[in-house]
This record gives structure tokens, sequence and C-alpha cells, in this order.
């Protein structure tokens, strides 16, 4: 069963935004309202490093034991998804999220906060695949269409990487074993927890 | 704060802030209430052939691997 | 739903940052506290903590959007159209997903050897282009200091009457055409065959202010104006050295190569007065101070001669001149670099060092180098480096040069250049002659389309002096008349120096005419500076026509149509050939080209090429062969470019020229140039005999046993015509077809390619000859280059030590100054003490306005900024995000936030160069025609910048100036 999982590796992130973009391509999102974002430390400084942040679709997710309306489900895939429908726009996911990833555009005359959006991990939304109201509540439905993440797809380095989660830790891991280096998987343990032991999880260091 | 505390307050805010909310949705604390979504490989492209959508995934990830497409 | 609309309110919303002063809640906790504001609460629009709240700024073209692109994939036909990004010299493949003429996807192309599927941020977003509503839609004409909507036909008609009227009043050469490196190579060939019937060489595009110095002195030092190797070859270096490159902002995805070559263990070394994004990710870095790479280069040079780590075999066999570059080089001792440069003996020679115990080693240079008024000599210093190492001609060597537009090494090769004809070709009436004889028009006719014939064979004013062209004395210029008109065709005003004065030279035409998609900084700044006089006509982007394009490594590659044109505009070659309707020579524009409903046929258009560019092998790239290349993308292989089997077996991807010889003859492309290890059919080669056989009884023809593999010539011969083939005996290999066609002919001008097809793939030879590279190139102002320092100099001890040239007085039709300007200025450091350079941002490409319209990137950079060292800015009392005015020796003042940061050393401040829009304080968003603004204006750099241009291309001046900057 594919677990999917996102991974930034920093030795390799440039912070060219090809990720955020991709993002805003694919699922429409509007302006000011970003699912995706890049995070650089020690910016203009010897070590400077940088790291693609979004919704990671955390195994035991915070947000989702917050929720007061429970809009959130985990798909089988490991996708955390929810109904906008549902969601209220109270704020709690936000607070709860470790990678403060959900988002709220402003609705209304008075800045009310609208429904939460975040990162679907291009899976869509409690709709009709491929449906215009799946479109327009979540964005555009990749892995219907058996694909990944553009923003991963797209990655102009190939740091970020997108997909079950066997695979993607095994991409980094031979990376990591050429290079000698690990670098930093950034969030990955608070996302995903310890690496559970016999399990082929790349090491984290940092 | 425990969690279930946390899950109280924000139950009673929720309530409260969103009066205009349509009074049909039962919220049951600690299972999704919401629609229910379909499987990814339910649809025409893959017609719940959950191999052929597993395939196609574990593909477009090795898509990722440069070294693959390069050979080294 | 909420993630769809947008508020009501949107017109009062405030844009630009969003959430500057809130402070982060979880989010920011999990962050080490250096998070900078340009990365973050800037871009996001969102930002840390409560920020995630602040108001959007929803923009009407948001539902636009919706209606137009974003559809979901429902059960319509979906078509993919493959196509290539337009913002870079990468290369970087596109599908488009295309449902009902509509683009409603983007999806990556994994097969392509050159990117991978991988984009930068403007690649990943494109597809904006194909629903973009910041356009111009209609032409449209300045009235009363207002656009206005017109009809195309009544543009054409005006334009046309002007321009012909002017023609008549002040002859040909009154009009200036700006041409484009985003147009594509079919768009500028005709463009240069355009102007030429038009009846002058008053013609320029990007390139004069890109790589005219590297296209010129690479060309000089070996044989052809071009990057050596290619971004994926790359992956075969042992050390690679950028200097004068960011390329991580500028050149995004051949990072995906340097990074793998270093995950390999290539040693990654950057030299730069800015710690750039691409400088994080190196192994040294070494900052020095702006302007000095030749000290810099020569004290790297030092060591290698001084630990006798040059490659003694190669350059007895293949350099000219290298002992009088080690007479130069030995002079600059380590004191001597160190006061010029800033940077330690230690530092260099750990350059020295890595380069040349990591051999193949690389070396990659940008506008850091060529953007000076010695750029033509600091190009030739790094281009000797690698020859004394031996680096040249090497897979993991050479000189990877990355350039900037799409297609501005195409526009170079075969566009709009004021002193060529396409090929390099040159403007001698024998080059005339030889294209008219491909053009299948007569010489006579164009040469009475020209004001003289005089006029025909002088190189034109270059775009970075059109300025002067307007508004300099007459009698100090080498034409007749001053420039009455200019045509900006797909090229940005903010990128060419001294803005403030172009405000004045637009106010001094008769006619502006502005042929663009987005409307461009040109017509803002026209309407502020007149009241009419401008005419603006929408063009097509490159996504909503066909046509090749040239990456920067030299391969081709053929884009499909993916959408019609949007709203009113037409293609590029469309206007052409009504322009040429208009003025009466259209038939002899398309005379081999099919025309159908006014448009030129752009694969009629490639074969025309094919017929004539067998200089630098434009020949073998025949459209079948490139669009068999776009569909078998994945049967290259990445290292090599090479293809394993397949329909394209053997051959190199998109043909890198040269692709030599007719495309029968099945040149496979050329993946590095000057390459011996490999036979000159398997894209081999060799330096090129351009100049002679020798030089003051010194012999220029490469040493006995150096040759490409299994030539028959295996040693230095000069290039191939008739004579030496008949001396050779191999006259007779020709076909008696090819023998008529020859005859009198060389390599160059034989229409048959006959003489190319006995050299090549008889004999093995190289049509061009082979010969040794030079180090010393005796024609340029400085054979061995020399350090100058800059006009405008912070150093005056450093001005006297290093003076710069002497005036020149006509010199590309204008006078030219150096040593006055310099002298006048020389303490100029006391008022403007800081140096002011300027740079890229990933977000954005060239003058900005096309990107800074898309709003996925534009909310990623949301207003122009200054990076000021804490030093510098706490003795002027300035803090990060302050509003300040940064003001330069023309008089010019910007307002700009302050980014406090050490990105930059405390001599230096940095500011990018895409922004345009506010002028000096002012929002310019009253001049621009209604709903085309760009959604973020900002100060053009360039509206501040000064005098000062290269003294062989008249590259101007950007990368070293001074300025002052205070608190606002
Ligand atoms: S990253 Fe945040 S929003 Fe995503 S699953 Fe984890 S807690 Fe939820
Ligand atoms: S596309 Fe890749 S390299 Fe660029 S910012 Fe995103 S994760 Fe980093
Ligand atoms: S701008 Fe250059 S690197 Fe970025 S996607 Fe386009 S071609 Fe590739």
């Amino acid at each position: 069963m594919a677990r999917m999982k996102f991974l930034c590796d920093s030795e390799r992130c440039i912070e060219c935004n090809g990720c955020v973009t991709a993002c805003k391509n694919e699922n429409e999102v509007p302006w000011g309202v970003n699912r995706r974002r890049v995070v650089t430390l020690g910016d203009g400084l010897p070590g400077e490093k940088s790291v693609s942040v979004a919704c990671m679709h955390c195994s035991d997710a915070p947000c989702m034991a917050v929720c007061p309306v429970d809009c959130f489900y985990h798909t089988d895939e490991g996708v955390v998804l929810h109904d906008k429908d549902m969601c209220i726009g109270c704020g709690y996911c936000f607070y709860a999220c470790p990678f403060g990833a959900p988002q709220y555009p402003q609705s209304g005359a008075f800045g009310q906060r609208g429904k939460m959006d975040k990162c679907t991990f291009c899976a869509g939304g409690p709709e009709v695949d491929h449906s215009e109201e799946e479109f327009k509540k979540y964005g555009r439905n990749r892995l219907a269409e058996g694909k990944l993440p553009l923003c991963a797809e797209m990655c102009s380095t190939k740091a970020l990487l997108g997909g079950d989660g066997d695979v993607v830790s095994d991409i980094f891991r031979d990376r990591a074993l050429k290079r000698g280096k690990g670098g930093e998987m950034w969030g990955w343990g608070s996302a995903y927890g310890k690496p559970e032991p016999g399990t082929k999880k790349p090491e984290v260091k940092s | 704060m425990s969690k279930f505390a946390i899950a109280l307050l924000i139950t009673v805010f929720g309530l409260s802030a969103c009066g205009d909310k349509e009074g049909v949705v039962v919220y049951k604390q600690g299972s999704y209430s919401g629609k229910t979504d379909g499987k990814p490989w339910e649809n025409a492209a893959f017609a719940g052939d959950k191999s052929k959508w597993d395939n196609s995934i574990r593909a477009r990830g090795q898509n990722q691997n440069e070294s693959k497409r390069i050979g080294d | 739903m909420l993630i769809k609309k947008s508020s009501a309110d949107s017109n009062t919303a405030r844009r630009g940052r969003l959430s500057r002063s809130i402070q982060g809640t979880s989010y920011s906790a999990q962050l080490p506290e250096a998070i900078d504001r340009r990365t973050f609460l800037k871009r996001s629009g969102v930002g840390i903590g409560a920020g995630a709240f602040a108001s959007q700024l929803p923009f009407s073209m948001i539902d636009k959007a919706e209606a137009m692109g974003s559809k979901p994939k429902g059960s319509d036909a979906v078509e993919i159209k493959r196509t290539v990004c337009t913002h870079c010299s990468v290369g970087c493949a596109i599908d488009a997903e295309v449902q009902n003429g509509v683009w409603i996807g983007q999806e990556p192309v994994f097969d392509s050897p050159l990117n991978l599927g991988a984009h930068c941020a403007k690649g990943a977003s494109v597809r904006e282009h194909g629903h973009g509503e910041m356009r111009l839609k209609t032409p449209m004409k300045l009235v009363d200091g207002k656009y206005q909507k017109i009809s195309w036909d009544q543009a054409l008609t005006e334009i046309g009457t002007k321009l012909l009227d002017i023609r008549k009043k002040s002859g040909p050469d009154a009009v200036y055409w700006i041409g484009s490196s985003k147009h594509n190579n079919e768009q500028s060939y005709l463009l240069r065959k355009f102007v030429s019937f038009w009846g002058t060489n008053n013609c320029d595009h990007q390139a004069r202010i890109c790589h005219s110095t590297t296209v010129a002195g690479v060309a000089n030092t070996w044989g052809y104006g071009a990057m050596t190797n290619s971004y994926n070859d790359m992956q075969n270096a042992k050390a690679i050295l950028f200097m004068g490159s960011n390329a991580a902002e500028a050149h995004p995805v051949a990072m995906l190569h340097v990074l793998h070559a270093k995950e390999n263990g290539a040693k990654i070394i950057v030299c730069d007065p800015r710690f750039t994004r691409t400088a994080a990710k190196a192994d040294q870095y070494v900052r020095f101070r702006s302007g000095t790479d030749i000290p810099m280069i020569w004290g790297i040079l030092y060591h290698v001669f001084k630990n006798g780590w040059e490659d003694k075999k190669y350059i007895d066999d293949r350099v000219y001149g290298m002992e009088k570059v080690r007479e130069e080089v030995m002079k600059w001792t380590p004191d001597k670099v160190l006061e010029a440069t800033g940077a330690t003996e230690e530092q260099l020679f750990q350059i020295a060092k890595t380069m040349a115990e990591n051999r193949p080693s690389s070396i990659v240079w940008c506008m850091g180098q060529t953007q000076h008024t010695i750029g033509n000599a600091m190009v030739r210093a790094f281009c000797v480096l690698q020859l004394a190492l031996g680096n040249i001609g090497k897979s993991g060597g050479g000189a990877n040069i990355f350039r900037g537009h799409d297609n501005v090494q195409g526009a170079t090769d075969i566009g709009p250049n004021p002193d060529s004809l396409p090929g390099y070709y040159g403007i001698v009436p024998g080059a005339w002659k030889h294209w008219a004889a491909v053009w299948g028009v007569d010489y006579e006719w164009i040469k009475k389309q020209y004001a003289s014939e005089a006029m025909m064979t002088k190189p034109g004013i270059t775009v970075s002096r059109w300025i002067d062209g307007v508004l300099e004395k007459n009698e100090n210029i080498d034409q007749d008349s001053n420039l009455k008109a200019v045509v900006y065709w797909g090229m940005a005003p903010n990128s060419q120096t001294r803005g403030k004065e172009m405000l004045e030279a637009m106010k001094a035409l008769e006619l502006l005419l502005v042929i663009d998609p987005y409307p461009s900084a040109t017509a803002a700044m026209a309407a502020k500076a007149r009241k009419d006089g401008v005419y603006l006509l929408p063009a097509a982007t490159q996504f909503e026509t066909v046509g090749s394009v040239t990456a920067s490594n030299r391969s081709l590659q053929w884009r499909e149509k993916v959408i019609e044109p949007l709203f009113e505009s037409k293609p590029d070659h469309v206007i052409m050939y009504l322009l040429a309707q208009k003025f009466g020579f259209e038939k002899e524009l398309t005379k081999n080209i099919k025309v159908t409903n006014n448009e030129p046929s752009m694969e009629d258009t490639l074969r025309e090429i094919n017929k004539g560019c067998w200089t630098i092998g434009y020949t073998g790239q025949s459209p079948e062969r490139l669009k068999l290349h776009m569909k078998n993308m994945h049967t290259f292989d990445v290292k090599t470019l090479r293809a394993k089997g397949g329909p394209c077996d053997g051959e190199y991807f998109g043909l890198p020229w040269p692709c030599y010889g007719t495309p029968e003859m099945k040149h496979p492309g050329s993946p590095n140039l000057y390459d011996t290890s490999k036979h000159v059919m398997d894209g081999g080669g060799n330096f090129r005999a351009n100049f002679g056989v020798e030089k003051d009884g010194v012999n220029l023809l490469a040493g006995d046993g150096s040759a490409s593999k299994g030539a028959d010539l295996q040693f230095g011969y000069p290039e191939f015509d008739h004579v030496l083939l008949k001396k050779l005996g191999w006259w007779d290999d020709l076909t008696e077809e090819e023998k008529k066609k020859a005859e009198g002919k060389n390599w160059k001008t034989d229409s048959s390619g006959g003489i190319i097809r006995v050299a090549m793939k008889v004999h093995g030879c190289h049509p061009f000859g082979n010969a040794k590279a030079r180090a010393s190139v005796w024609n340029f102002p400085d054979p061995v280059p020399v350090h100058r320092e800059p006009l405008y100099s912070t150093r005056p001890d450093m001005v006297d030590k290093y003076p710069t040239h002497d005036d020149k007085k006509a010199f590309w039709r204008m006078p030219t100054l150096y040593k006055s300007v310099q002298q006048k200025n020389k303490d100029v450091g006391k008022e403007f003490p800081l140096i002011l350079t300027s740079g890229r941002l990933v977000e954005y490409e060239g003058g900005g306005e096309e990107t800074r319209s898309n709003p996925w990137l534009a909310e990623l950079q949301q207003e122009a900024f200054v990076e000021i060292n804490p030093r510098a800015a706490n003795d002027r009392g300035i803090r990060n995000d302050d509003w300040v005015w940064l003001k330069t020796p023309t008089g010019a003042q910007l307002k700009v936030r302050a980014q406090v940061t050490e990105r930059v050393g405390s001599d230096t401040c940095f500011m990018p160069f895409h922004f345009s829009g506010h002028w000096m304080g002012e929002d310019m968003l009253q001049y621009y025609p209604e709903g085309a603004h760009p959604l973020v204006r900002g100060e053009a750099v360039n509206t501040a910048t000064t005098y000062g241009y290269d003294s062989v291309t008249m590259m101007q001046e950007t990368k070293t100036t001074v300025c002052q900057v205070v608190k606002a």
C-alpha cells in the first residue's frame, strides 16, 4: 500500500520557487493563499539553506485531532484531506499544525476567515473525481490521474520529492549515500514519527 | 491543556461563531463526518484497477530520481 | 467556494507585503531565528503565524482565469502540445494540455534530456500565458496622452504612412529597429531580412546588452561565439568555477546538472561580489570587488604558471600567444591582486589548485563578466585560463557561457544584428551577394533600398546607444540623419542603461512603435514623455505560434502551437509581413516562403536558413529532423546528449550547431565544440582557422599531430575552398552537380554543400580548417586582457594605476567616451561611496514586464529593493525594510526598500534589474494602457545607471557603477 509523503532535500533546494508556482498553476490557488512556500534559513550567510514547505500529510495529524467539526480525513494512501463544506474557518488546525500549512482566504467585507485551504497532495477532495466541484473547491486531482503532486514533479533540482514514502526515501538514501551527507530532512520526523525499526527510512541528520 | 479540552472549547466556539451554518451536520468527535471520497483508481482512467494505479504512481515516483534517467 | 472566489472589495485591498509586522506563532517556533523578510514574509503574502489570516488580494483576473483556463479534465479530449519554456536559455520542455482550444494543464516532460521534467518558478507558471489578462489586447494609439484602442487596419495604415514619410524625409537610417531575443529563430531571421529590405543596418536586440562581449571575445579567441559545451556536459566536470553567474537564480535548472555533478564529487567554486544562492551551494566562495575580474583571473593563473600546472603540450599544439599572456599575468603578484580585488593569495591559490587537480574543470560566466567597459577583455581572460589548463575541447571542461533569453543564442546567430547578416557573414559586399542569392533577390535591388553602398556595409547603431542616436549632435554621428523613429519589437527599455536620458530621447522622436505581447515599460515611459506619436501593436507569445528556438548549448528545439493567439494579437512574423506589404517588399521578403493568410511558413523559413547558414552549421537542422527529435526525447542520453538507437540514433539532441552540411549529409550536431577526441562526423572538431595562417612570422595553424580524430590531415590546415580542394586532389570527390556550384567558392558560400561534404564525410577534415586558439587577440584594443578601472569608480588610486581607454570618435556610428568621463568623475566616490551592481531574481525575466504581469510570479516578489550591508546601513541610520533613496551621479534617485543583508559586502549595493513602472518615486500606473499594467511595479535600476560602453561591442556597463543610499 502506497503511503504518500513529501521530502525536501535542503542540500539541493535552491529556493527557485518552482514548486510554489507549480502548485499555483495546477490548483489555481488565488493570490494570498500559499499551499506551498519556500523558507530560507541563514539567508545571505554561509551555510544558507532552503526548504520547501507545505502540508506534510502527517501520520498522526494534529490538525485532524483538534478540528471541532471533524472535517478532516486520512485517505488510504495517507493523504490528509478535508471537507470544505463542513469547515467553519475557525483556525484551530492552523495553530495545531507544526508546519503552518492551513491557509485562510479572507471572505466577506469584515475580513472573516474563509474556509481553510491547504495542500491536498494534488488529490482533490471529497467530490467526484475530476468534477467541476472538486476542482473549484480543492484543485486538481492528479492522484486520480495516476500522477504525483506537480510541485515535486517539477522541482528544478529534484530536491522536493513526493510520492510513496518507500520510493521517496529510497531515492533520497541513494543520493545521500553518494554524497556522503544526509542533508536535513526538515520536518520528516515530526510529520511521520520516528523511523520504525526494520523499515528503511532515510537517516535524519541535523 | 489536554487535547480533549481543546476539542471541547473548539466545539463551543465553533457553534457560537457560526450561527449561519445549516443545522443539519451532526458533529461526532473523533471521526470524520464529511462527504465520502472515492479511491483514486475508481475512475475512467483506471477503471478500478488498483495495481495499474500503483504501477503508474511508482513510475511517476522514479521520474524524480534523475539518476534513473541519467543511468548512473 | 472560497478558494476560487475573490472578495467584493478587491480594489481597496492593499497590494504588497501583507503581514510584515505580524510575528509567528506555531510556524515560526519551528524555525531558527534567521528567516529573512525577502524569503518569507514578503514572498508568501501570507507569511508566518497569524499572517495566514491576513487579507488576500483578489484580482479580477482570477475570475477570468477561472472562466478560461481552469477547467477540470472532463470528458472532452485533451490534446498534448509540446513546447519549450520562453524564460531562459536552458530550454526546458513543456507538455501543454489543451482542451477545446483552452490551455488547461501543464505537465513536466521527464523525457527531455535537457531538463528531465524540472522547472523553476518561471517555467512552472507559463500556463498563465494561456489566459493572462494583463496583455496588450488590441492595437492602440497615444492620443492626447492616453492610449486609445484602434483597429489593425488603421494602425498599419498610419504606421506605414508615417514610417515611409520619415524614410523619404530623412532616409532609411532614421528608423531604428529593436528586435527580440524572444523571437524564435525564423522570426529573428526574417526580421534581419526585413530590416535589410527597409534599407538599414540600424537594428539590434538583447544580445548586445547581455553577451555581445562574450560572442566577440570568444569567437575571436577560438572560432565560434557560443557556449562550448552544454548544461548536461557539466555532469562530466570534476570542478566548476562560476564567476559573474548566479545560476541558481538565472538558470535554475542548470543547477540540476551542477548539483548532480557535485554529488558525484565535482568541486564547486563561486567568485562574486555578492554571496548568491549559487554561492550557497559552493565548496568555496570568494568575494571580490566588482569590476576586477581580470586581476582575479590573472591572480589564479599566476598560481597555475608558478606551479607549472598549465598543460604545456596542449598550449604548444593548440594555443597562440600564451607567452604574451604569461608576461602580463606574472605582473599580478598576490599583493597587487589583493589590493585591486580584495581576494587573498591563499584563496586564489586554492582555486588554482582545485581547477588544476580536478581536470576536466569547467567555467561558467554570465553578465557579471560581460557588462563592463572592458567586458570583451574579461571574457577573454577567462578563456585564456581554460586554454592554459587545456580544458577547451574536452567533455567536462569548456567555457560554459550561459545565455539569457530563451532564444538569445539563436537571435545572435541569425537575427537582427547591426554588424552582420544571418550566420555571422558580416555585411561586406560578398556577404550581401551570398544572401541575395539565398533570398532569391537582386543584390542591386537591395542596394537601392539603402541610402548608399557605404551605409550598407557600415555597422549600425547598437541598442545600447539608440538614445544617443536621437540626442547626439548631428555632426558627431556617423550617418546622415539622427534617429527619428524607434521600433521596440519585443524588448524592454528598462534593460538599457541611462534611463533618465532615454525619457528625453523618447520625447524627441517623431514616432515610437511598440510591438509586444505585453505593452511593456516602453508604453508607460512614452506616455509619460509625450502626448502622441506612439503606437502599440499586440504580438502573440511563442506559445501562440510555431518555430525553432536555440538553447544556450546550441541545441534547436521545435515548438508546437499551444493555443491560437489571444485577443487581437498576431504572431511577429505576421506583423512583419503586414508591414512589409505597406512598404512594398512583401514579395521579396517571402520569395521562397509560402504565405497563408498573411502568415509566412515557419518551416519554409527554416529551410531557407538551412540553405544559407553554412558558416555556423544551421544547415543540417531541417524542420523534419527537429520535429523527430522532439518526439523522441527519451532516446537521448543525458550526459552525452546522444541518441542511443531509435530514429535519431547517433545524433545529438536538438542537432546542436554547428550541424554542418545539408540535412541529407546527416551530421549529428556538435555537443562540445573543438573536441579533437571525436571524428568530425561524430561531432568532433578543432579550433577554427579564421585569422590567417601566420602572424608576424608565427604559425597560427595547429601543431603536427593535433587534429580531430580520423582526419586525413593530421596537422594544422587552413579553411577549405575550391583552390584547396584542387590542390589536395579532392576536387573530383565532388559530383558534377556540386562542382558547378562550388567553382570559385569556399565552404561558406558553396550553395551545394559539396565542399563541406567532401572535407568532412570523405576526408574527416574540418571545413573551417584547423588552427590554434588565440590567447592574444591582436585586433582588439587590449590584445592580452588588461585590467582597467570602470568609468565610475570609488577608488581613485586604482584609476591612477589602471586607467581606462582613450575616447573614441566614430564607433558604431557614435562618439564614445572613456578617459574624459573617468577623469571627470575621479573623485565621484566622495559623494557616491558605494558600488552599485545589479542582477537577477529567479521569479522574473529581463525587463520583467511579462513576468510581473503573471500573478503566480508577481506574488512572490512584490517590491523593488536594494541590498545593503548592515555596516553600510548602520552608518546611514537605515534599518531593514526602510524606504530609502538610491542616488547616482546622473541625478537620478530611486525609492526602494532597503534589505539589510550580509549578502553584499560593505562597499557594495545590489539591485535586481527586473522592475519598472515606478519613476523616481512616482508610480506610473496612469501611463499604462488601461488593464494592461504589470501587477507589480517598482523602480528600474537602469533609470539611474551611468555612462560606459565596452570598447569592442558597445556593451553597456551595468555591473559596476556608484551610488549613495539615504533614508527616505
Ligand atoms: S502538516 Fe499540518 S495540515 Fe498537514 S497533516 Fe500535518 S498537521 Fe495537518
Ligand atoms: S522547486 Fe525544488 S529547488 Fe526550487 S524551491 Fe522548490 S523545492 Fe527548492
Ligand atoms: S526559465 Fe529556464 S530554467 Fe526556468 S523553466 Fe524556463 S527554461 Fe527552465
